[in-house]
């Protein structure tokens, strides 16, 4: 036993150095790169931050309370509001109305990019919408598969005969709430 | 591993004539479970990067379960592995070590550190040190050694609608690590659409983390109306994992993802009715074919298979040994009845010696042998004379009961106390005892000989009834073995409802405890002084009996109830023409009749000793209901309407014009890993056609294929002049930022 387990394990270790990435040279790699510590980052967490960040760009869209509010160019522009009589000089005095000018018309310039195209699609909305059609409401026993036309009130499992029913009422403890995980019908608490 | 085991195949208990469930079978088709798919070691290709211009792209398909990757002008990938990443540090050689791919599985320590890129059931990259890692061994692979940049555009697939985050980040990775000098990005499912020379007809995609439906009009993708239903090889694959795991609780056997991917890719199939044929899936007959097994190793535990002869010789040596033993024994006998033998000539000689002696003489000659008077030496002899007759007749092989039992007399108990003396009464009082006992003996013999007639005469009448009235008396048997099956019934209830502290058997127990247990049995008490007197009624101690969850006397009951209802049914298979051996309820509970047992082991009898069938799994129902959740997402718990749902409300409320809808309707397109299934074409368009409009003509076509066509469409691509005016240059990247993004005809637009 002793003298073939180190020849065994070496022969495994030269495989192991073989397919080992790290020992083979990569010189392309840019030797200066250095990635943030926190780019892994979950879909709900990526949603959650473009959600904030869109929020907050409207909010500080028109009351930053920084700048007196201008009457927007786009509602003189469709004649919803009488244009003021200003001169080119007066119009953007201070530099925090010209830039609240300019992120207006990039939102605006997007709704209107939005309206003509329908509203663009995200990773969220195109998620497709629940079935309503009745057809879709079959049950199905939870142990077997099987077409059920019966449900245990007391587990809530559907099953297909009074045999399955047998093994219905005999599962242990927790047995009936993952059955019915696996068909997404069990209690979440939170 | 192969073992070959038989084993010899019970009698038959019964055969009905129709049933030929027992009939031996052909052995079954077993499926070994697969290994972990490791490779070995693949040198990388070396020569192509000499090959490639600056002009050619590298082509990477970024897919959640096969990353595929090569030049844009090879005709397929170069590479083709799981975007898979082990990296950890090595404790024995104190380095990082990283293994990528099908490397990752190389053995048990690198399987365990195994990372996938993307975040589960997704196809958006979630873990960016694997994707890296990925991009490294893509790039190592082929053979790139340029310096500081891998000088080459690339080319990747990305997800419908990608994020912007998980796009930049990529985007940062590519210019920034590796400097590449363009970037562009497609979607995997247009490319393999354009591939199959698409240009007007909707795409139904479904992959390894997601299904789409995309509309596609004169080349471009109508983004508007693209719907995803979450849900693709990969969950089906855990939701097979997780249906095994219900169905065998306590398998010894470890199951895998790579596993269940595998057996969802080879036994699963679309089933074209599912309703009907999921309704008689484990009906018997062609059960046989639609239930797989899939054997994992195993070590059986003892395999002894002896020929005739050695089981011959073995049954003739336990003979010889129990010849030997009989031997032993009966010489051991002779030589116990010789020396009693010697005894009683003995004890017989001192009796002579006896007659006519003194007093004193014959005291002495007791005393030496421990004898308190004549009389003990009398019994004595006939006690062995008694044992030594028995012992003889014992050897002689002659059994006599003639044993007249003598009444013993009882002299004593005639005489008056008043005559007798001190010993006299002591023996009278002795005498008594004996003779209440000879009594009690008489009278339970004489009981038992009136049970036996009563037990006669009940037969008697019972069988004059049966004679005379068969009907009532068949009636009377069947209502019998009701009744019977109830208590039966009952019983099982009973116990199982023990289990559960909230049943009324148990809250009952716990109240007789309760009340057993109080101090303060009502005002008795405060009465003082009197004893509850529990116990005076025999009755009250049946309050054990209730209380006691013990095992004993109900096995008792068990056995008694079982036996009466095998004699009640015995009769009932004698006398009665409608009750046959299939209703008897052994019969009934047999596995031929069991739902479960064709469920869990299919059409062969199970033998929980065998290991090798212990160690089996029986794909039958799974193999419809896994793939059969595209069409009904409600089956595995998925709030979305399925594939057809989906296809059917964009084209008949989606399209705006019907031109357009009737262009799209004349080139349904499949594409994606998760359509491979056998049917799957033919079900999707039969039920496409149910809710169509009856005019409208329809025709589905599946792409060439469904797995590498979205690379090589990409590949394709990356020839044109299109993939020229995509790239996004480094210098645009630096100058415009990481969200900056081309649009095209195949590729994702951009989302703020």
């Amino acid at each position: 036993m002793a003298p073939t387990t180190p020849s065994t394990d070496d022969s495994h270790q030269q495989l192991l150095d073989q397919l080992d990435l790290t020992l083979k040279p990569r010189p392309f790699r840019n030797a200066r790169w250095k990635p943030s510590q926190r780019r892994n980052k979950t879909i709900k967490q990526i949603v959650a931050e473009a959600a904030r960040k869109e929020a907050s760009v409207m909010a500080t869209q028109d009351n930053s309370g920084c700048s007196t509010p201008n009457i927007q160019s786009s509602a003189i522009e469709t004649g919803a509001v009488t244009p003021m009589q200003t001169n080119g000089s007066s119009t953007h005095a201070n530099i925090s109305q010209a830039a609240q000018n300019l992120s207006t018309m990039v939102l605006e310039r997007n709704l209107q990019a939005s309206l003509s195209t329908g509203p663009i699609a995200t990773y969220t909305n195109i998620e497709s919408a629940p079935s309503l059609h009745p057809a879709h409401q079959k049950h199905y026993c939870d142990i077997t598969g099987l077409p059920a036309a019966y449900t245990d009130p007391k587990s809530r499992l559907r099953y297909f005969n009074k045999e399955v029913f047998d093994v219905v009422r005999n599962l242990n403890q927790g047995g009936a709430e993952r059955y019915l995980e696996a068909r997404g019908a069990h209690v979440v608490l939170k | 591993m192969t073992i070959t085991y038989t084993r010899y195949v019970e009698p038959l208990l019964s055969a009905d004539a129709t049933d030929g469930k027992r009939s031996p079978k052909p052995p079954p088709r077993i499926w070994q479970a697969i290994d972990p798919p490791f490779k070995g070691y693949q040198p990388a290709p070396s020569e192509a990067y000499q090959q490639s211009s600056r002009d050619t792209a590298v082509v990477i398909d970024n897919g959640s379960s096969l990353v595929r990757a090569g030049w844009s002008f090879d005709a397929t990938p170069r590479l083709s592995f799981p975007p898979d990443v082990a990296r950890y540090r090595d404790r024995k050689y104190n380095r990082t070590v990283s293994y990528v791919g099908y490397n990752a599985y190389a053995d048990a320590t690198t399987r365990g550190q195994i990372r996938n890129a993307f975040e589960p059931g997704t196809s958006i990259v979630g873990n960016w040190d694997a994707m890296e890692g990925i991009l490294d061994h893509i790039f190592v692979s082929l053979g790139i050694d340029n310096d500081g940049s891998i000088d080459r555009s690339v080319l990747m697939t990305e997800t419908i609608a990608n994020l912007s985050y998980t796009r930049k980040t990529m985007s940062e990775i590519l210019f920034e690590c590796y400097s590449a000098p363009s970037v562009a990005y497609g979607i995997d499912s247009l490319f393999s659409y354009k591939f199959n020379k698409g240009v007007n007809g909707l795409i139904i995609s479904s992959a390894h983390s997601s299904t789409h439906v995309i509309p596609v009009l004169y080349g471009k993708p109508i983004m508007s109306s693209i719907s995803r239903l979450n849900w693709g090889g990969y969950q089906g694959a855990e939701y097979l994992l997780k249906l095994l795991k219900l169905k065998y609780p306590s398998f010894p056997g470890k199951l895998t993802d790579y596993q269940a991917q595998h057996w969802v890719r080879e036994h699963c199939y679309v089933s074209q009715e599912f309703e009907k044929e999921m309704q008689c899936f484990l009906d018997w007959t062609g059960l046989e074919d639609r239930d797989h097994i899939i054997q994992f190793p195993f070590t059986e535990h003892m395999v002894i298979e002896k020929s005739e002869e050695e089981l011959a010789r073995i049954a003739e040596r336990k003979r010889e040994g129990g010849r030997r033993l009989q031997e032993q024994a009966a010489k051991m006998r002779l030589e116990k009845l010789v020396q009693k033998e010697q005894e009683l000539e003995y004890y017989k000689d001192l009796q002579q010696r006896l007659v006519g002696q003194t007093k004193k003489e014959t005291k002495r000659l007791l005393d030496e042998d421990e004898f308190k008077d004549e009389a003990q030496l009398d019994k004595m002899i006939k006690d062995m004379e008694k044992s030594v007759r028995k012992a003889r007749n014992k050897d002689l092989g002659v059994t006599d009961n003639v044993e007249e039992e003598e009444v013993p007399a009882f002299p004593l108990l005639d005489i008056p106390d008043e005559q007798l003396d001190e010993a006299g009464l002591k023996q009278k009082r002795h005498q008594r005892l004996l003779k209440s006992g000879v009594e009690a003996r008489a009278r339970a013999k004489i009981e038992k000989e009136q049970e036996k007639a009563r037990k006669a005469e009940e037969q008697r009448l019972d069988d004059e009834r049966r004679l005379n009235d068969l009907g009532g008396w068949l009636e009377d048997r069947r209502t019998a073995r009701a009744a019977l099956l109830q208590r039966i019934k009952d019983r099982e209830r009973q116990k199982a409802d023990l289990g559960n502290r909230k049943s009324l058997a148990s809250q009952m127990r716990m109240k007789t405890l309760a009340n057993l247990a109080s101090d303060a049995p009502g005002r008795k008490r405060r009465r003082g002084g009197d004893d509850d007197n529990f116990g005076a009624n025999d009755e009250d101690w049946g309050v054990y009996r209730t209380v006691a969850m013990g095992e004993q006397s109900e096995d008792e009951e068990e056995e008694d109830l079982d036996a009466e209802m095998k004699t009640v049914e015995a009769q009932l298979l004698k006398y009665d023409p409608s009750f046959s051996e299939s209703k008897t309820m052994a019969a009934q509970k047999d596995w031929t009749k069991s739902l479960m047992h064709a469920f869990l082991r299919g059409p062969r009898p199970f033998d929980s000793e065998s290991q090798q069938e212990v160690h089996q799994l029986h794909l039958n129902v799974e193999r419809i209901r896994v793939p059969e959740v595209v069409f009904q997402p409600a089956i595995a718990g998925l709030d979305q309407a399925g594939i057809v749902d989906i296809a059917a409300d964009m084209i008949n409320h989606g399209m705006g014009k019907p031109q357009d809808r009737n262009s799209i309707l004349k080139d349904i397109f499949i594409t994606g890993g998760n359509t491979l299934f056998t049917g799957f074409e033919e079900r999707l368009s039969k039920e496409l056609r149910a809710v169509l409009p009856v005019e409208a003509s329809m025709r589905v076509r599946r792409a060439n294929d469904p797995l590498l066509d979205a690379w090589k469409g990409a590949a394709q691509w990356s020839k044109e002049p299109g993939y020229k005016s995509a790239l996004v240059t480094r210098q645009e990247y630096q100058e415009k930022g990481s969200d900056y993004l081309k649009e095209h005809n195949l590729g994702n637009t951009t989302a703020f």
